[in-house]
Parts: C-alpha cells; sequence; structure tokens
C-alpha cells in the first residue's frame, strides 16, 4: 500500500520545516515502510551545513529514519495518532547526502509494543545505503 | 541443548543491562531497582528485553515488560524461557 502526503499527515505532527517524509511508497501496518525524502537545494539547513559545501546533517538523515519508522506505528482506524518520542538512536553514516538527492528510507520492527517499539531502519540513495540505525519510541501520553 | 550456567547467565544479562542502562556492572544487584536505583526508563527497559530475545533466540511476551523491574527477576525470567 502507498500513502500519500495527506496520510502521513494525519499519522505524524511534524510539519515545515520538520516534516522530513514525502511519499510513503509501501506500507504494512507494524511490518515494513518505505519512506521517501526528496533533498531539495532549497533546504533551510543547506544555508549553514555548510556554506561552502552543502551537504545533509546526519541527525536530519537520522528524523528522516525515525518519522518513516513513526509512519509504521500509523493506524487508520485511530482518530487521532499519538506523538513519539525518541528514547535512543543507534546510527551509523556511511555516505553524504547531498541536494537533489532522494532519500529511500526502509524500517521494519526489532519489537514493538502497544505504546512503544525499536525498530530498524537502512536509508539508501539510488540503491547505495547511506546510513543505517536502530531507534526507540514511545508515545506521548 | 546444552544446560545453562547460572553464573554466566546472570553475568551476561548484567552486562546487557549495565550497557543499556549506562550503570556500572557492580550497582546492578539482584534487588536494585531498574527505575528507582539505576535510573531506568519504559524504553531501556524495552531495549533490554529485545536484546535478551535476540542474544539467547526466545520471544518474551509484552506482558512480562512490567516485570522486568531488577536483576533477580529478570534472570528468572529468561531462565523460564531458556528452559522451555
Amino acid at each position: 500500500m502507498e500513502l500519500g502526503l495527506n496520510t502521513i499527515k494525519k499519522a505524524l505532527h511534524q510539519r515545515y520545516p520538520f516534516l522530513m517524509v514525502d511519499r510513503v511508497i509501501e506500507f504494512e501496518k507494524g511490518k515494513r515502510a518505505i519512506g521517501i525524502k526528496n533533498v531539495s537545494v532549497n533546504e533551510p539547513f543547506f544555508q549553514g551545513h555548510f556554506p561552502e559545501r552543502k551537504i545533509m546533517p546526519g541527525v536530519l538523515i537520522s528524523e528522516v529514519m525515525a518519522q518513516t519508522g513513526a509512519m509504521l506505528f500509523y493506524d487508520e482506524d485511530k482518530k487521532e495518532n499519538p506523538t513519539y518520542y525518541l528514547g535512543s538512536i543507534k546510527t551509523r553514516f556511511l555516505q553524504p547526502v547531498v541536494p537533489g538527492d532522494t532519500l529511500r528510507v526502509e524500517v521494519t520492527p526489532v519489537k514493538i509494543t502497544k505504546d512503544a517499539g525499536i525498530i530498524n531502519a537502512i536509508a539508501s540513495v539510488n540503491g547505495k545505503t547511506v546510513a543505517k540505525g536502530e531507534f526507540t519510541f514511545k508515545a506521548i501520553q | 541443548m546444552p544446560k545453562i550456567n547460572m553464573q554466566n547467565l546472570e553475568k551476561e544479562i548484567k552486562s546487557v543491562i549495565s550497557e543499556i542502562a549506562e550503570v556500572e556492572p557492580e550497582k546492578i544487584t539482584p534487588e536494585a531497582n531498574f527505575v528507582e536505583d539505576l535510573g531506568m526508563d519504559s524504553m531501556m527497559a524495552l531495549e533490554i528485553l529485545a536484546s535478551l530475545e535476540k542474544k539467547y533466540k526466545i520471544k518474551i511476551p509484552e506482558e512480562n515488560l512490567m516485570k522486568l523491574t531488577n536483576l533477580k527477576q529478570t534472570l528468572e525470567l529468561v531462565k523460564d524461557l531458556v528452559n522451555k
């Protein structure tokens, strides 16, 4: 199943300039999600990171992975989806992400409970892994 | 399956807890409360549970998360599941 921006905005509470998932191209609730983030030269963070060479900050790649991870919990039957906060992240960055790249983030659960979870994420650009990590979440009560 | 060595099991679990909660292994006494004495939160407990599942190839049902309050209980739980 594919999820468009309207559904993503129902699942995630982040908004401009912090909504980091443009589209979800595959979604199986609680099992697998693939999120897409198109990285444009106009992203506000490129102004300062860095003026002489534009590289997407690793923490923001983590944010793309975390937000795609939160999509795994999306439940269309729920009136309002909870906001999740991160407890811990373990990430490795392997390649720089630059303007023009399309980030593809695939997330799978390691362990999910009713209000928290641990997910695994692999971010790639053109089939090449650029970052991977493990994220622990909990819903804000 | 080889019989589990209890002393090793305790040592291994202690090292998992120590790494996730970032506390010295000496502080993890059998009765030390994860939240009150070791400063852990529910997400760390979940990480410990997931690590133990992976390490011992067991499935720990979600309702057991509440039982992970100290080393002694964690050890009991893993021992039960490993011997099943």
